[in-house]
Parts: structure tokens; C-alpha cells; sequence
């Protein structure tokens, strides 16, 4: 699969819609997966703690975080997370904030 | 920015670019495993066809490679030219080609979910999947395992659980549940028991419900404490999946299994409950006594038979009008076709929900979610499997039910996927959350 952005750039995602390669990602990559992949229009501040969050998380320690560092560290309860990204923390968030698929039953 | 390692050579990279020998050594591997079963299967497919029918990849996509008896005859053909017999291959009998290992790899990791249906509905009650997985473990030890499936197993080797959880990060969590649980139910007594010595039973969880879905987790913790249950976890194996069950690798999946075994040892605890995951039942209630060799002599139980326990005996009670929307159940494979969980979760669902509808067909004639066998971590197959996922989303819009229980997480997210790509609009919970929401205090 791939995603087009509107400067007509391509960026290779897997067939569950995660990216290929996760050096590609940017915030406009993220808006475009969020509208692409999630439904989700325009992404707000709440979105983007949690993404950006994930993201640094991933930078330093190579995986996902769980979703009790998720929780404290943007001050969002588990229902404020899963509101924000239907698909849940895995296929909605850790996908917008440009991670591979996680391992295990996700 | 730091950098993001590329990933090494992709599945699809290592199928075309199989090296050009004879596959000696593969077929050597097949020979070495077929045990009496398999090659009684193997010998007695009369291709029938009944098992096209039965299987929800056939059902969706009508195509000769998705019937089971065509995937099985893939192993049939060189298990007869090859191995039977005198066990000497026949002469001028083709052995195994680099189109027939891209065919092998195509149909019994990307067209099968090991559900068993297929096998139910045999003629010959051969046992398929089990002969399936055999096939895969053929690919595997050709470095052919689909990559997400290889990277979980890796995962499982190298870190303890399939997820790569810190034995920090899973104790700083079953601290911080507790705490929520305590300010949430105001019940100081609550807990999430961490390495409790001598207690009545050891409780497995899949990794998911740590990571990233942890009211079911607080769900188990409020029913067993209503209950008065003695339970714990372990800080040192919590993994209730095993995912070397998917490859075939019986060495790997005797170890994995043999993790829970030692925790429980060391907390002298002899009775294992397991979480709502499918294949983790099978495996550890069902094949973990044959890989480690070890004599049935501990229980092992689904979280479900202890909560239909509670529940008959009066130690817990549930109030339906808590959910008060009509909910049907999808029954995991693994769990109720091949594990025999069966009853339990329909008993405890009519205790705690205002409505309950069957799907049809249900029980050990279901048909899969299309998220089994691994196919979840096999983004290669993804639009596969979501599209033999068409069966099931049917079956869930037939009931017109609002709400979808299954108690196995895999299932949970393969349903979730097909909530969302088939538009069903429901709601997909886990049994023990329904239960844990219909929870009435204890009387007196």
C-alpha cells in the first residue's frame, strides 16, 4: 500500500497500513495517515502529546510504549486515549506516530 | 535524529530470492517430523471436497488453492514421492522446487488460519491443521517465516513475553491498575498480586492487555476479588501466548511453555488460569503436557471456568441490566473448536447481559474471525485477511447485535479490524469486561 502526500510524494506502508520505513515520517505524514488510515480530519493538541510522545519514546528505546507511560506522561486517562484514536493505541496511535507494527496480537 | 535500523531482507525478498538448489535438506526436515497421525492424513485424503465449504477463505474467495484438501495435498505430494513407503524417494520423483516452496509458502502461512474447521468437517477426521503447521515448520526451517510472525517469535525468545515487556514495566503496571482500581472501586482491599506464594492459582495474560488494553486486566482483578479467589501474578512469566504453536516449532513452544510452569514451581502454585486468548489455551491446556513430556498432574483452566464457577456457586453476582444492549458472541477456534471451552462464556454472558443472540453457526462449527493462525502478524496476507474476514462480519450483521463478545484478545483485534473495514458499526468487548461491568457488591 502506499500513501500519497499532497506535494505528490509516496510513502510505502505495509498491507495493515503501517509505514515501511519509519525515517520517512513527519508531521505531515502524520496528519495524512490520520486522515487516510483513522478518519480523523484534523488532529488536535491532545492527538499530538500523545503522538509526539510515542514517537520520542520509539527513538530511545525502540518499541512502543505501554500505555501506563502513555497515560502519565500526557496526563490522559486510558478513555481519553481510546476516544482520540479508535483503532486504539497500536493500529491508531503507534501508526501515526510512524512506528512499525508491533509484535504480538495486534 | 537517531537512526532507524532498515529492516533485513523482507519475506517476499527471501521468497524470490530462494537459492537455486534442491531442497534435500527440507524434505529431510518433513520426513523428520511426520509423526503416525499426519501420515495416516497423509495417506488417506480421498479429496472429497467437503472441506472447500468448510473453510472461510474458500467461502470468500472461491479460488481452487484456498480448499483445504488442495493445501493439504501441497505436503501430500512430496510426503508420497518422497518420504513414504520405503521411505526412499521414488526414482525420477520430483523433489521440492523454488516454485513449489513459493507455493507452500502462499498457501499454508497466507491461505489458513488453523482453525480446524476443515478438520470437523473430514471425512476422514484428518486432523489438518496439525499437518498445516507441520508444513510451516517445513518453510521455517528454510528462514521462510512471514516477517512479523519471525519478529513476535524473536520477540517471545529474546524478551520473555511476545511484546518485549520489561519485567519493570509490567510490575509498574500491575502497580499502577491496582492504584486505579482503588481509587475507582474505593476498596482498599483490591489488588493486583504480584509473586503471592502458595496462592490458589497463577493468572496468564496476553501481552496486549499490559501494553495497551489493560481494563481487562482490572476486570479479572475486580471478579476475583468479589469471588474471595486466591490468585497472583508472576513478576518473572505473565505470557499466556505462544506463538511457536503457529510455526510448528515443538523445541521453541516446549520452552515457551515451560515459563509458566517454572513460575508456578517457584510459587509452589498448582493450578494455572489462563486470561481469554485462544491459542494460549490450546497450547498450554492441550499440547504443553506433549511438548514438555510432562504428566497432566496440574490444572490448567480458562478464566472462564473460574468465573462460571463463581457464578454457580453463588460468589458472585451479576446484574444484566448493566448492559443493557444486545450482544452476540464469536467463539475463538482455538478456545471452543479445538479446546472444548465451550459453555462457559454463553453461561456467564446470560448472567451479565440484558440480551444475549447466538451467531449461527456458533460453537465448534463457527467459523474462524480470520485472525488465527498467526495471520494477525502477517502484514504480508493483511488484505486476505481481511477480506475472508467478510464471512464472519456477516455472520456478526445477521444478529444485528450491537455489541460482539469474544473472550480472546486475538480475536478482539481481528473483529475491531473488520468493525472498522466492513463498517458494522458494533462494539467489541471481552467477556470478563462485560462481566466486570455487570459486577454487584457482595450481600450483606
Amino acid at each position: 500500500m502506499t500513501l500519497v502526500l499532497s506535494d505528490g510524494k509516496v510513502i510505502g506502508l505495509n498491507e495493515d497500513g503501517f509505514m515501511n520505513r519509519p525515517g520517512e515520517w513527519d508531521r505531515i505524514v502524520a496528519a495524512a495517515l490520520a486522515k487516510d488510515q483513522e478518519g480523523i480530519e484534523s488532529l488536535s493538541q491532545e492527538h499530538w502529546a500523545v503522538i509526539e510522545f510515542i514517537r520520542a519514546y520509539y527513538l530511545d528505546h525502540g518499541q512502543a510504549p505501554m500505555v501506563r507511560n502513555l497515560c502519565q506522561s500526557t496526563r490522559s486517562t486510558l478513555r481519553k486515549i481510546y476516544e482520540l484514536f479508535p483503532s486504539g493505541p497500536a493500529k491508531g496511535a503507534c501508526k501515526l506516530a510512524g512506528l512499525p507494527k508491533p509484535d504480538g496480537c495486534v | 535524529m537517531p537512526e532507524i535500523p532498515m529492516r533485513k531482507r523482507t519475506w517476499a525478498e527471501r521468497l524470490e530470492d530462494l537459492p537455486p538448489r534442491n531442497f534435500k535438506a527440507a524434505i529431510q526436515t518433513l520426513a523428520d517430523i511426520i509423526d503416525t497421525p499426519s501420515a495416516d492424513g497423509l495417506e488417506s485424503c480421498v479429496r472429497c471436497g467437503l472441506c472447500a465449504e468448510s473453510c472461510h477463505y474458500f467461502l470468500d474467495d472461491r479460488d481452487l488453492r484456498s480448499v483445504p484438501a488442495y493445501k493439504l495435498n501441497l505436503i501430500i505430494r512430496i510426503f508420497r514421492r518422497q518420504i513414504a513407503g520405503a521411505g526412499r524417494p521414488r526414482r525420477g520423483a520430483p523433489g521440492l522446487s523454488a516454485a513449489a516452496i513459493r507455493e507452500w509458502a502462499d498457501a499454508l502461512y497466507g491461505r489458513c488460519t488453523l482453525c480446524g474447521r476443515c478438520m470437523v468437517n473430514c471425512t476422514m477426521g484428518i486432523r489438518i491443521p496439525s499437518i498445516i503447521r507441520k508444513g510451516r515448520a517445513v518453510l521455517a526451517s528454510l528462514g521462510l517465516v512471514p516477517d512479523g510472525l519471525d519478529s513476535t517469535l524473536a520477540t517471545a525468545r529474546e524478551t520473555g513475553n511476545n511484546m518485549g515487556i520489561t519485567r519493570e514495566d509490567w510490575m509498574e503496571t500491575a502497580a499502577w491498575l491496582e492504584e486505579d482500581l482503588r481509587t475507582e472501586t474505593s476498596d482498599l482491599r483490591i489488588r493486583m498480586p504480584m509473586d503471592a506464594a502458595g496462592a490458589d492459582f497463577l493468572y496468564a495474560v496476553n501481552p496486549r492487555e499490559p501494553k495497551f488494553y489493560p481494563l481487562t486486566l482490572t476486570a479479572a482483578a475486580k471478579l476475583f476479588h468479589a469471588a474471595g479467589r486466591s490468585w497472583t501474578l508472576s513478576s518473572h512469566a505473565f505470557d499466556v501466548t505462544n506463538y511457536a504453536y503457529f510455526v510448528g516449532d515443538d523445541a521453541l513452544a516446549a520452552r515457551f511453555a515451560s515459563r509458566l510452569r517454572e513460575a508456578m514451581d517457584a510459587l509452589n502454585i498448582k493450578t494455572l488460569v489462563l486470561s481469554e486468548c485462544g491459542h494460549g489455551f490450546a497450547s498450554n491446556r492441550w499440547e504443553a503436557a506433549s511438548w514438555l513430556a510432562e504428566k497432566l498432574d496440574r490444572e490448567v483452566k480458562s478464566v472462564l471456568e473460574i468465573v462460571a464457577e463463581d457464578l454457580r456457586a453463588g460468589r458472585i453476582r451479576l446484574d444484566p441490566d448493566r448492559n443493557p444492549k444486545t450482544v452476540t458472541l464469536h467463539d475463538p477456534c482455538q478456545l471452543v473448536r479445538m479446546g472444548g471451552i465451550i459453555e462457559e462464556q454463553r453461561e456467564i454472558l446470560r448472567h451479565c447481559v440484558r440480551r444475549f443472540v447466538e451467531m449461527t453457526p456458533n460453537r465448534k462449527d463457527n467459523y474462524c474471525c480470520g485472525g488465527g493462525g498467526g495471520q494477525l502478524s502477517m502484514s504480508e496476507f493483511a488484505a486476505r485477511r481481511k477480506s475472508a474476514g467478510r464471512i464472519k462480519a456477516a455472520q456478526i450483521a445477521r444478529t444485528e447485535a450491537q455489541v460482539v463478545a469474544s473472550p480472546c484478545h486475538n480475536c478482539l483485534d481481528q473483529l475491531a479490524d473488520i468493525n472498522k473495514h466492513y463498517r458494522l458499526g458494533v462494539e467489541i468487548k471481552s467477556v470478563l469486561e462485560l462481566a466486570a461491568e455487570a459486577l454487584l457488591p457482595p450481600q450483606g
